[in-house]
């Protein structure tokens, strides 16, 4: 290997590990008081802790190639589900778990247009969107759901358990619970035949629509749990508090597919993608940048870790 | 002359596609191009068009030395094609697509003269007697219809030397004739034609001369007059006869029972064969004739339009692969990186892929034992690989053969479906993937073996069927059958 392919290998394989730890580096050197602090970690821990849930469902569906668009709307739709039931005196754990049902059901239904009339992911999931956003303003009249929310609504997105808020080990969780579905089952493991070739895992034998129809309902569902935990967090539900979520999990989910071979979508990179976009955010705003210049900064990083990818991709052939 | 070939040779890698071909084409002449599966006529074609670079030899072009070096140069001189594959833009329409590549008729201010350019289209296709909705984009024509488009489009320029390539592949009578006429009126132009088909009849009725290639040689180039049919086959085959296999195997039970199956999109229509226990049953079609989908169609990834098929003694009411798989079916495909393999994924999960639920407990993998497995596959079969986890894209094309096979024998399939397993693997697989098979045969399975080599499939079948045009022609017992006979079925 010569010098410059070293270098290739390394920015390749290590590349967006390297910019995740580089990011934390400058802003604990530039503000160590505010930055690196136990607080402040776990902080941002909860900050991602709902990016993180989202982008878990987009790996789900990234992985076989495809695209779900609605899942910001849907995490909108799962909090005002949620905190309307709540308002009318659902017990909590219902109106909560009806919420992801609802969401779970529409994935399902876009799963089954996409596989039975074989129509692209993307348009469909955008149509969808759409008919999602048209639901949640004929729920709410277009206002926020906040009067009248119990305050037992609010205990799972505010409960810290030994100084750990509730949300990140529920996130934590599903990091892992995904991550082993994804390794360790044969369900995982036919969603990643499927993106690598839909025909060939066809004809081996594999349920192709079948799994892809699990799979929109999956995410359909982690969107809408990420939106009633929002609306936890929060005590109120806006009809497009969930939508910002969206091009965020994407992003994360694309930062984390440049870190390994072939850049497939998986739940670890996932995470650190999470992890990045949450630091960025943080620190950007301890430092006092205005919102535009986070905005800015953020697109930059990502459109670099693909490029990074791109030329270490090469060394391959 | 038009155009003269001399000593032309081509070489993809080691392997010889075209050697020392010598040949003339004279302007006004239509001339047959005829020979098996890998004769090198699509070789030729590709040279002349400017898709392949010759590896050495000269062409000549109205007595001037030419090089083709692209599809523009090839174009430049006149030469056109016309493919099995049509060359239009499904949501243009036919004037638009006539005028593909050709210069627009303009308005003084700029804008495109769509009337002048429909007029000139319409009154060609008048003259030719073509009658097609030349205002319907290219996607709603039906395949013939959509090679008189580009017929016209030939037609529309000064095209000295049309190329067809079996262009008469799903035409209708009426389609052919007018393909026909056109062709006599493109002679009269001093037009010079290269046909290339497998259709015999049409030789006869059309070309002038005839040139006959074998494995990438020229054999001979005859007066049509001069020749019948049997003259033609025996110039195109070696004949050989297959030695006569012992059968005094007995075969045992059908597993396999396909009667007057036929696809929906007509491609297969009225194929019956059987397959018995401990029995290899080859299937010999030309390009063309159906005898991937016909499998395709048992296995389940085609759809089906009528017929009966029977698997282990039962009926098999609308196949798919994974029933096809549980049922003791697997199915060796021919496209090895679109149907076959996953690339992305390791020799492992390759392996295992049809087999992975077996092995889940409680939902969770075990790793071990399909490490364990897939060793034991790369041993008996002797895969060349650093190990289970190697990305399949780095094996070789016979490795990776190899791994297609594993994969289907890991369900313990008591029927295999084979369509052309040894394509692209070195002799050494090639010699190792019969073994396999004629061994799975003696252990009581049923195979089914494609093949578009005829030598290979009288190598190694018990039985041979041959279909022509999505029809079962003759099922023969593969007892010093000459490659003659079979090929005449074909062209029948």
């Amino acid at each position: 290997m010569t010098t410059q392919q070293k270098i290739r290998h390394v920015l390749k394989h290590y590349g967006t590990m390297m910019a995740a730890v580089i990011i934390i580096l400058i802003f604990s050197l530039l503000r160590p008081d505010a930055f690196f602090t136990l607080q402040n970690l776990v902080n941002i821990s909860r900050q991602i802790s709902l990016l993180v849930i989202v982008a878990i469902g987009a790996t789900l569906i990234m992985v076989m190639e495809e695209f779900d668009l609605s899942l910001g709307s849907l995490a909108s739709l799962g909090g005002i589900i949620g905190a309307t039931l709540a308002v009318k005196s659902f017990p909590i754990f219902f109106a909560m778990l009806i919420a992801v049902l609802c969401c779970a059901l529409i994935g399902l239904f876009s799963g089954w247009l996409i596989t039975k009339f074989n129509i692209l992911s993307f348009i469909t999931t955008l149509a969808m969107s759409t008919i999602i956003t048209g639901i949640i303003f004929a729920i709410t009249g277009g206002s926020t759901v906040f009067q009248g929310v119990p305050k037992s609504y609010r205990s799972i997105g505010t409960t810290m358990v030994y100084g750990v808020p509730l949300l990140t080990i529920i996130m934590i969780l599903l990091t892992v619970i995904f991550w082993f579905i994804m390794r360790h089952t044969p369900f995982g493991r036919k969603l990643y035949a499927i993106g690598g070739n839909p025909r060939a895992a066809f004809v081996s034998g594999i349920p192709v629509k079948k799994m892809k129809v699990i799979a929109f309902a999956l995410c359909a569902g982690l969107s809408g749990l990420a939106g009633v935990l929002l609306s936890s967090r929060l005590g109120s539900a806006h009809p497009s508090g969930g939508d910002g979520l969206f091009l965020q999990a994407y992003a994360a989910v694309f930062l984390g597919k440049t870190m390994f071979r072939g850049g497939v979508a998986n739940i670890w990179g996932t995470l650190v993608g999470s992890i990045i976009l949450g630091v960025l955010a943080n620190g950007l705003t301890i430092m006092q940048v205005p919102t535009f210049m986070q905005d800015l900064l953020t697109g930059c990083i990502i459109i670099l870790a693909l490029v990074l990818q791109k030329i270490g991709a090469k060394t391959d052939d | 002359m038009l155009l003269e070939i001399k000593n032309l040779s081509k070489q993809f890698g080691n392997v010889r596609a075209l050697s020392d071909l010598s040949m003339y084409i004279a302007p006004g002449e239509v001339h047959g191009l005829v020979g098996e599966n890998g004769a090198g006529k699509s070789t030729l074609i590709k040279i002349l068009t400017g898709v392949y670079q010759l590896t050495s030899g000269q062409l000549f072009w109205n007595g001037g030395e030419v090089h083709i070096n692209n599809a523009a140069d090839s174009q430049a001189l006149g030469i056109n094609v016309i493919h099995q594959d049509r060359n239009l833009i499904p949501s243009f329409n036919g004037v638009e697509n006539v005028y593909l590549g050709l210069q627009y008729k303009k308005k003084p201010w700029g804008q495109v003269d769509w009337k002048r350019m429909n007029k000139r289209v319409k009154a060609l296709a008048d003259e030719l007697n073509i009658q097609i909705d030349l205002s319907l984009p290219a996607s709603m024509l039906k395949p013939p219809e959509q090679t008189l488009i580009e017929l016209l489009r030939v037609l529309m320029t000064d095209c000295r030397l049309l190329i067809l390539d079996e262009p008469t592949a799903s035409m209708t009578d009426r389609e052919t004739n007018i393909l026909f006429r056109v062709i006599r009126e493109l002679k009269n132009k001093r037009t010079a034609v290269l046909y290339v088909t497998h259709r015999m009849e049409e030789i006869f009725q059309l070309t002038d001369r005839i040139t006959v290639l074998k494995n990438g040689m020229w054999v001979d180039t005859v007066q049509t007059k001069d020749v019948n049919i049997e003259n033609l086959i025996s110039l195109m085959t070696d004949n050989w006869r297959s030695e006569s296999i012992d059968i005094e195997t007995q075969f045992g039970e059908e597993l396999l029972k396909v009667k007057n199956l036929s696809s929906q999109d007509g491609v297969v229509n009225d194929v019956s064969f059987s397959v018995r226990a401990g029995e290899i049953a080859g299937v010999f079609g030309l390009g063309g004739s159906g005898r991937t989908e016909t499998l395709e169609c048992i296995y389940g990834n085609r759809k089906i339009k009528s017929g009966y098929i029977e698997l282990l003694g039962e009926e098999y009411v609308s196949p798919t692969p994974a029933r096809s798989i549980q049922k003791g079916m697997a199915f060796i495909s021919e496209d090895r990186r679109g149907m076959a393999l996953i690339t992305s994924l390791n020799v492992r999960e390759n392996i295992t892929l049809s087999t992975i639920d077996d092995y889940a407990h409680f939902y969770v993998l075990d790793d071990k034992r399909q490490k364990k497995d897939s060793e034991d596959k790369i041993e008996s079969l002797t895969i060349v690989t650093t190990g289970t986890e190697q990305p399949v894209d780095q094996l070789s094309g016979g490795n990776q053969q190899k791994i297609v096979f594993a994969k289907a024998l890991m369900s313990q399939p008591q029927v295999l479906l084979c369509d052309e397993p040894t394509q692209a693997v070195d002799i050494k697989t090639r010699a190792e993937i019969h073994r396999l098979i004629r061994e799975l045969a003696n252990q009581g399975n049923a195979i089914v073996f494609v093949s578009s080599d005829l030598k290979e499939v009288l190598d190694i079948s018990d039985t041979v069927n041959v279909i022509a045009n999505g029809k079962t022609k003759a099922k023969l017992p593969n007892h010093q059958l000459s490659s003659e006979q079979v090929l005449s079925l074909c062209y029948e």
